[in-house]
This record gives C-alpha cells, structure tokens and sequence, in this order.
C-alpha cells in the first residue's frame, strides 16, 4: 500500500517559528525525503493548535493528522516505508537510545535557551512568537507559553541550570554523537535511518540560525565530523529542490546554507 | 585513591540496600564510602531530579575507566531513554497507581519516616511527583486510560525489551566488567522487580526478560560479596533500620 501522494508538514509561519520547532520540522523534512516521499510544507501561525498533541510539526495525508517524529515514523512503517528495517536488534536499540539523547539534550537546551535565557526571550523569542497578532495578543501569548515552557524546565530539573552548564550539556551531547557517528557517512554506516534525520534537523538548524550570541553554534563546529555530515545530508536530500521554494530549506528568513 | 565521601540516602528495604533509585545507583557504583562510616538515612532528601548529572558523577569515580569513547557516548544515550522512556513510568507505578501508592509505597514511607514527617511527607513527595508527570504528560493524563496503558506503558515496555536485547548474553553492558551504565540501568530496574507491587503489570513484563532478572540478581550478589574501600559490608545491614559499615581497622 503505498502512501498518499502529497503529504504536507504543517509548521508555524516563517516569521514566527522558534529555533526547537524549526528543528523538529526539519528532521520530519529530511525523514520523510530520505523516505523518497513527496513533501510539501505549508505555514500556518496556529499551527500549535491544530497539532493533535499541541507540538509541530504534524503531517496531514489524506484525512488523517500525525505529529512529532516518532508517531510520523511509526505511521510511514505502517504504510510500508521504513529505514530501519536492515538494522538487527541491538542496532535497533541502539538509534532509539540515541534519538532519545537528542531529544533530551538538544532539544531541551533549544527550549531552554529561547524560553529560559533572558536576553534571547527578549530579541528574538517574545518578537518572533506574537508576530502574527495584534498587541496585546502577542505578549499575552508569548507569556503564557513562557510560563508554560518554565514550569515545564522546573519539572525536569533545568530551571537551575545556568546557560554555561546548558551549553555544556549540549557539547557532552555532540561529543558522543560525534563519537558514534565516527568516519561513517551515515549513524548506522551505509544507509540513513530516522536517527540521521533527527540529528541533521537539530545541527543544521544550530548552525544555521542566528541568535544573539554564536556559542551554540560554535559548540556543534567543534566537531568536524557533524558539520560534514550535515553538509552532506543537505547536499544529497535538498540541493536538488531549490527552485521549490515551498521545500527548500535555504529559503526560510534567517537561515544561511552551510555551503557559503 | 579518591577522597571519601559520606552518603545520604534512603535507607535499604524490599530486598535491596535502598529503595530511591538514585540513592542505589550511587552505592552500586562503588563510590567510595570510607572511614567516616555511616551511611545515615536522611528523610529531608530533595525529590530526585534527572539523574544525569548522577550518572555523570559517576564516571568521575573511575567506573567507566576502561570503556571506549563510543561506549562512553552509549552510556548517554542509553541513560536518556531509560530516562525519557522508563522512569516516568516507575514514578507512576510507584508513586501514583492508586493501588501500588496506598498500599505499597505509602505504608513504607509511613513506616520508616520517624513522627510526626510521616504523616505528611509520603503525601507531600506523591504531590510533587503527581505533579512533574502531569507536566510531562498534559493534566488529564490520569483521566486517559486508553493512552496511559496504549502510549505510556507501551514505551516503558519497548524501553525494557530494548535493553534486554542490547544486553543480550553478555554478564555486563560493556564486556566482563560492570560500569556506570550498569549501576544506572541497575537502579532503575531492581525496585521493580523486587518491591511486592499490587498493580504490576509492568513488573511482569520485566520478569518475563530473563537476561534483565538474572542481571539485577548477579549484581545484587556481586555488591553483597564487595567490601567497599577497606570498609567492609555487613549483610544485615540492608534489613535493619540503623544501617552501618565496619571500620577499617
């Protein structure tokens, strides 16, 4: 059964969408190409709350609506299309401990640093996620996710957290990801799997996005390793839409390719 | 030889030296608990929050010395799923199942907390960790049975068959000796398969993967027979209520 032909991942406008969100959307993009699916990204600014779970992105195909990667992954499996199927067990445990880890590091200290840092909430975040409403719609809501977000950090531990120790954290995480991923063009060798479009959503998003200081970026330019690995995945899965400016990553506003 | 430290924990019950997961994983792991001898209960310890920087904390104790930089990095990654994916759970098994709460967890805490902490603190921590999940999981998460038992549990369960099927044959995760990874791993799951739960249908899963009961049994074993820099374990210890280490003469 083959999958319907268009599917399109719903995102919050480009104006408006934050750097964790950018990075999830991207790897649900690099999965869903590495699938050799069509894809087509459409802009909504409440795209939040047409989110069944509340988080983007989601795909709709057809009458159906998923969101978040994994629930994305396991509803592509279904419809016949895999990338893991040639790992064995112990591999298989593997990529999920490590897709873990991105979501547990890189994905929290994303949130913690456009929520949780002064500075960055003040020029970019609050401006970036009102930017669709009126005053004083754009403050209530930006605050009332910052409350959300907070509360969120204080459950899991990270509201104590200085922002060193958070970019410490995400150069341990690089570290082992940079560890794993060796001389290999891919996590697991020869072909991409779910993992290397998770972790190419979250580096190059860090790479490429401009914030008010460049100490997360210079964290993931550490590792030599990671940025080709990005470079290649770039080349090899959105190089060749370009011109389809609704799919290409270079085209959304504050992003720069990894090539210049 | 590293400093050594003295160790505040949760005292030692249901067949294992402590019943706070990350209070096990730190005396598992061979820190050095030395001449000052005691290893006090202390009932004001703060709700445990990620474990991370326990596992961390670990390697500095030398336990991971001889793993490889890709098995250092697996240590990470493996402590993140079971921290994303099983310790939600067993904080829910524990500490908010209506039926493991009232009649397992509570009555322990009640019994072991001196007066008058006893009869607010059991209550106070399930509050507290009501509270964390209900963050992590939406508020009406208690309400949905349908995605607790089909989401949640079903995480937990891959969480746990993943971990069988990495460990596979081998006596440790990494080869003959243990590391920190194992302690950690170790911590997580021997309150589960030891505590007598009510409602344990996750407890069954794990009894069902062999390779994982045998694991927590030979490193329950192997710690009992394992005197502690020159301090040396006594057996009863973990039964009794004023736990206490010889000194090193």
């Amino acid at each position: 059964m083959s999958l319907v032909a268009e599917a399109f991942v719903t995102q919050l406008a480009e104006e408006q969408i934050l750097l964790s969100d950018n990075a999830s959307s991207l790897a649900v993009q690099a999965f869903l190409q590495m699938c050799n699916l069509p894809v087509r990204v459409v802009c909504r600014a409440n795209a939040e709350y047409m989110s069944p779970s509340g988080k983007v992105p989601f795909i709709h195909v057809g009458n159906q609506v998923v969101s978040e990667l994994g629930p994305i992954v396991q509803f592509v499996k279904a419809k016949g299309h895999s990338l893991s199927d040639g790992l064995d067990e112990v591999q298989k445990a593997e990529m999920k401990a490590y897709m873990e880890l991105v979501n547990n590091m890189l994905l929290t200290a994303e949130l913690y640093l456009q929520w949780c840092d002064d500075v960055t909430v003040e020029e970019i975040t609050h401006p970036r996620y009102g930017s669709p409403y009126p005053w004083p719609l754009n403050r209530i809501l930006s605050y009332q996710k910052q409350w959300e977000v907070r509360r969120k950090m204080k459950a899991i531990g990270w509201a104590g957290k200085t922002l060193e120790q958070v970019l410490e954290d995400v150069d341990q995480c690089c570290q082992a990801l940079s560890q794993r991923l060796g001389t290999q063009p891919y996590f697991f060798n020869k072909q991409p799997t779910e993992l290397d479009a998770l972790v190419f959503g979250h580096l190059f998003t860090i790479l490429t996005t401009q914030l008010t200081t460049d100490e997360l970026s210079e964290k993931v330019k550490n590792y030599s390793n990671l940025t080709a690995f990005c470079r290649r995945i770039e080349q090899q899965y959105f190089e060749g839409h370009d011109k389809d400016s609704s799919t290409t990553v270079a085209a959304r506003s504050a992003k720069r390719s990894l090539l210049r | 030889m590293a400093a050594p430290m003295e160790l505040f924990c949760w005292a030692g019950g249901w067949g294992l030296p402590s019943v706070d997961p990350d209070c096990l994983a730190v005396l598992v792991s061979g820190a050095p608990l030395g001449r000052r001898g005691k290893k006090r209960r202390r009932w004001d310890l703060p709700l445990p929050c990620r474990i991370t920087p326990v596992a961390l904390a670990l390697q500095k104790y030398n336990a991971d010395y001889d793993l490889s930089a890709t098995q250092g990095a697996d240590t990470l990654a493996f402590v993140s799923l079971l921290e994303e994916k099983l310790l939600p759970v067993l904080i829910h098994i524990f500490w908010v199942d209506a039926k493991n709460y009232v009649e397992h967890t509570r009555k322990w805490y009640a019994e072991n907390i001196p007066f008058p902490l006893n009869f607010f603190l059991p209550n106070c921590m399930h509050k507290q960790h009501l509270e964390r999940l209900q963050l992590m999981w939406g508020d009406g998460y208690m309400e949905d049975e349908e995605k607790l038992e089909k989401e949640l549990y079903r995480d937990a369960r891959e969480c746990l068959t993943l971990l069988s099927q990495r460990l596979g044959s081998q006596k440790f995760f990494f080869g003959d000796s243990p590391a920190s990874l194992d302690a950690f791993v170790f911590s997580r799951l021997a309150p589960l398969l030891k505590a007598k739960l009510p409602n344990g249908k996750l407890q069954q899963h794990l009894k069902s993967l062999q390779n994982l009961c045998n694991y927590c049994t030979s490193i329950l074993t192997r710690w009992r027979r394992t005197p502690t820099n020159g301090a040396t374990s006594c057996c009863q210890c973990w039964w009794g209520w004023q736990p206490c280490w010889a000194m090193p003469s």
